[in-house]
């Protein structure tokens, strides 16, 4: 951090006798577990504005797409973020599959739902134990890192890694789930079917749980309609909005999806951290029911259409046409674009938009107002993945003020598509 | 009672680098039994003697926009602010070194000394956390004088009314007559009341969770100590586990003096050594029950909640224990 | 309440496998010299299952030199030997995917489930399979 920063900056703001000083949080801090900047405006503890600077984790991913095959591209996605590492590949997979027209077997969906379940599971219990560490309640970040182990060790188990699953490939997946594995998934489902009652008490029944987390972060139905909150973020604050249940896909057609909002927890919707922690650890129950269904109504079948792995990139190279992809990932709704070209192996356009860039604003509502003291657990209440949210960086090479207003990024951005697109 | 000064010296020696052994034992101790109670292996018991030596041999930094003298100065002050109350506390079977020339009311003055101590060192440091550190710790410090005030002065004002004639603001005096068997069954109540509110006070004293919001890790990473390096900080680590015996010793001293050497019919050095075993178990417990199972059990609170969990239930939790104490007197 | 979880861990053994060590040795050599003379043994680590997709495993007589492994590979990690027409892999650089596996015609390439791997030098032999 440079030295101006941190130094106070005591000064008169609206000429009253309330003197408010700024606090630089990140990019590097403890309560930030990736590195974005904010700069807090503070009336003695309380906060009374907020400025966020994201943009330092850029790496360019969608352009090192554009520079491989889509065989290539699928484990390019897959890291773009280390806890939704199916979800990118599950999104991307969908959007290549539509614009090439591949079919996907009915086996391959469920593969691919389970996985994707499980890994809403070990994310949330993951986010569950980083909001407790946040609170400076450390034991409850072991406990549930602990009870995570099982889910990883149960993905281990399914895909051959703990992470970076490398299961989905375009027209199927590539790791069946025998039947002697369906058994490994059931024992860790009734596993976590036995401590969620337990997780629930550890969170929301604790005293000083709630003293942190109620009416702190609060994000209104209407600001979360607003500002286009995804996932739990904006299910904490009673928006109904899930791509499963609104835009069914893979195998969740099969089943009756409703998102979950705290009224399924029988309290009212306050949109505060609390109501963050209820819809996670509900979604955990839900995810265990889902892949519950899904071992238990598991199609026989192929588990691709194009096993030829050789085969499959012919038939991408030949692609030619655009597609979209959408999933439900931990953190929310995840959208790939992608253009092919016939004749070209790797993708013309490659565009990839994570939950936190939806969520990123619904930071701003919930920090006014609240103390220094709630910053990282406001901070944290999103899920903020900095990694797959930072997509784009800009590069000013005469110095100055970088900051672009949404008409100029709109026409950057437009310049960028037609460049593209040739 | 005077105190020859060779034995001022020589006791004040022991009594200083025992405590300072003791107390990085102790963290050791509070280390180890944390990570147990959360399910993890944790450090080797002499972690925290690693890690003052570590800090000894490592560059100490002090930022530009310090104050360099009191940044400097502050850690030497709080460690010696601690040392100097062990010099009135009665350790085990031995009375204060130096009985007599300070009481209770002292004792109270200089445990404030250390936070004050962090108070200003953080003002010094010129950064917004240490400053942020710096005013939460005020906060607590006004916050928890009251009912740990309330609660050494009702003790030893009921031990007068029994024992009038007496010096009883004297540790060792207070520590020698223990009040449970001298007051009647109101009496007993006021003084586990009180007994309460000091054990709630003890962790906001030694700023461990939840009541560690000047350090605050996730919020103001480390807020008062976040410029400290090196030796200062290792002073002030040495400071934190000093004080946790002082704390300790403290309840210890008002409420279980008892020794177990007289009961078992020992006597000489034998009884002696046993009573200091006694005290260091003793010490142990209130350590694990305040300090290790607390702060492993709570979330962080928030410093305007621990100004109201002080303000109001402890100090009426306190008052009330010396209204018990007060009614047992008159009745 | 939290307590009665408190307790019970604290009598319980810790969930953490004291993999390879329970504390850090005053040497790590000094250790590894140790365990290779027999004088100390290191703790295994969590078991893991056997289609783990772990070290590239390499026949090179079943190679045909067709280089399509080449093409899949999302990290670049092997290296076409033009004068044999057999590859090299640097494990360094693996990410564990094992697509190559998957498009290779011929099955030379296959996993282990070996996977410590750990090494101060990427071109340790452990770390190159040829």
């Amino acid at each position: 951090m440079d030295s101006d920063k941190i130094n106070l900056e005591l000064g008169c703001t609206t000429c009253t006798t309330q003197t408010t000083y700024s606090v630089p949080i990140g990019p590097v801090h403890p309560a930030l577990k990736e590195p974005i900047q904010f700069t807090f405006r503070l009336s003695g503890e309380r906060i009374v504005g907020v400025d966020i600077k994201p943009g330092y984790a850029h790496r360019g991913i969608e352009y090192m797409g554009m520079k491989r095959n889509l065989i290539q591209v699928l484990y390019l996605a897959e890291r773009i973020c280390g806890i939704c590492s199916i979800s990118h590949p599950l999104a991307l997979t969908q959007a290549v599959e539509n614009a090439a027209g591949i079919e996907v077997p009915p086996r391959a969906q469920y593969i691919r739902t389970i996985i994707g379940e499980l890994e809403r599971i070990h994310s949330h219990l993951l986010w569950a134990g980083v909001a407790a560490h946040e609170l400076g309640f450390d034991t409850l970040l072991h406990l549930v890192w602990k009870v995570r182990e099982k889910v990883m060790d149960l993905l281990e188990q399914l895909t051959g890694n703990r992470v970076d699953y490398a299961i989905p490939i375009y027209g199927g997946v590539r790791r069946d789930i025998p039947d002697e594995k369906a058994g490994l998934a059931y024992e860790a489902l009734s596993y976590y079917k036995n401590l969620l009652q337990d997780m629930i008490n550890a969170f929301l029944h604790d005293k000083s749980v709630a003293m942190r987390t109620s009416n702190v972060g609060v994000l209104t139905y209407d600001d979360a309609v607003a500002l286009c909150a995804v996932g739990p973020t904006a299910r904490a604050s009673g928006v109904k909005k899930d791509v499963r249940q609104d835009m069914p896909y893979l195998a969740y057609a099969d089943m009756d999806i409703r998102a979950i909002t705290p009224e399924d927890y029988g309290k009212p919707v306050v949109g505060d951290v609390f109501d963050n922690i209820v819809v996670r650890l509900l979604e955990v129950d839900q995810s265990i029911k889902i892949i519950e269904y899904c071992l238990e109504h598991m199609p026989g079948g192929e588990l691709t259409s194009i096993p030829k792995v050789a085969a499959l990139l012919a038939v991408l190279k030949k692609a030619d046409g655009e597609g979209i992809g959408r999933h439900e990932a931990p953190r929310g709704e995840v959208f790939h674009y992608i253009r092919l070209e016939a004749g070209v192996e790797a993708p013309v356009a490659w565009k990839v938009k994570a939950p936190t860039y939806s969520n990123l604003m619904s930071w701003v509502p919930k920090f006014m107002g609240d103390e220094i003291a709630d910053i990282p657990i406001i901070a944290a209440s999103i899920d903020p993945c900095m990694c797959c949210l930072d997509r784009a960086t800009l590069v000013d090479q005469g110095g100055g003020e970088a900051v672009k207003l949404k008409e100029e990024l709109v026409k950057l951005s437009r310049e960028k598509t037609r460049r593209m697109c040739g | 009672m005077t105190v020859g000064i060779a034995t001022a010296v020589w006791g004040g020696i022991v009594v200083l680098f025992g405590s300072g052994l003791l107390g990085l034992v102790y963290k050791g101790f509070d280390r180890k039994l944390a990570a147990h109670m959360q399910g993890r292996i944790g450090p080797p018991l002499r972690q925290p003697f690693y890690d003052v030596t570590k800090l000894m041999i490592k560059e100490n930094i002090v930022p530009d926009h310090a104050v360099t003298w009191l940044f400097n100065g502050m850690p030497v002050v709080s460690l010696a602010a601690v040392a100097t109350i062990l010099f009135y506390l009665p350790l085990g079977g031995f009375a204060p070194l130096f009985s007599g020339y300070g009481d209770l009311i002292l004792v109270l003055y200089l445990l404030a000394v250390p936070a004050l101590a962090m108070i200003i060192g953080g003002f010094a440091a010129g950064s917004p956390y240490a400053t942020v550190g710096a005013q939460r710790e005020m906060v607590m410090l006004m916050s928890y004088e009251f009912p740990l005030a309330i609660t050494l002065v009702s003790v030893a004002w009921r031990l007068a009314t029994i024992l009038p004639g007496a010096h009883t603001f004297s540790l060792a005096v207070i520590a020698a007559h223990p009040l449970w068997g001298m007051v009647g069954p109101l009496g007993v109540i006021g003084l586990v009341l009180l007994l309460i509110s000091l054990l709630v006070v003890t962790p906001a004293e030694l700023s461990k969770i939840p009541f560690d919001i000047p350090e605050a890790e996730t919020e103001i990473a480390g807020g008062l100590l976040a410029e400290y390096s090196g030796r200062n900080l290792a002073m002030f680590y040495l400071a934190d586990a000093v004080k946790m015996i002082v704390m300790s010793a403290l309840v210890v001293a008002l409420f279980i003096p008892y020794g177990i050497a007289a009961p078992l019919g020992l006597a000489g050095a034998l009884g002696a050594f046993i009573d200091a075993l006694f005290f260091l178990v003793k010490i142990f417990v209130v350590i694990f029950f305040t300090v290790i199972v607390v702060r492993v059990g709570f979330a962080r609170l928030k410093v305007d909640q621990v100004a109201r969990l002080f303000w109001l239930p402890m100090t009426a939790m306190a008052l009330l224990g010396m209204i018990f104490l007060a009614l047992d007197r008159i009745l | 309440m939290i307590f009665a979880t408190l307790i019970k861990q604290l009598l319980h053994k810790p969930a953490t496998n004291p993999f390879p060590v329970k504390y850090m040795p005053k040497s790590v050599t000094g250790l590894l010299g140790k365990v290779a003379r027999g004088e100390a043994r290191i703790n295994p680590p969590v078991p893991v299952p056997t289609d783990l997709r772990g070290k590239l495993t390499y026949d090179r007589d079943k190679c045909i030199g067709c280089q399509l492994c080449i093409k899949v590979c999302p990290a670049n990690v092997i290296m076409f030997k033009p004068d044999e027409k057999k590859i090299r892999i640097h494990v360094a650089r693996c990410t564990f995917c094992h697509q190559c596996v998957d498009i290779c015609p011929t099955g030379a390439l296959g996993l282990s489930n070996e996977f410590l791997l750990a090494d101060t030098d990427r071109f340790s032999p452990n770390l190159i399979v040829e």
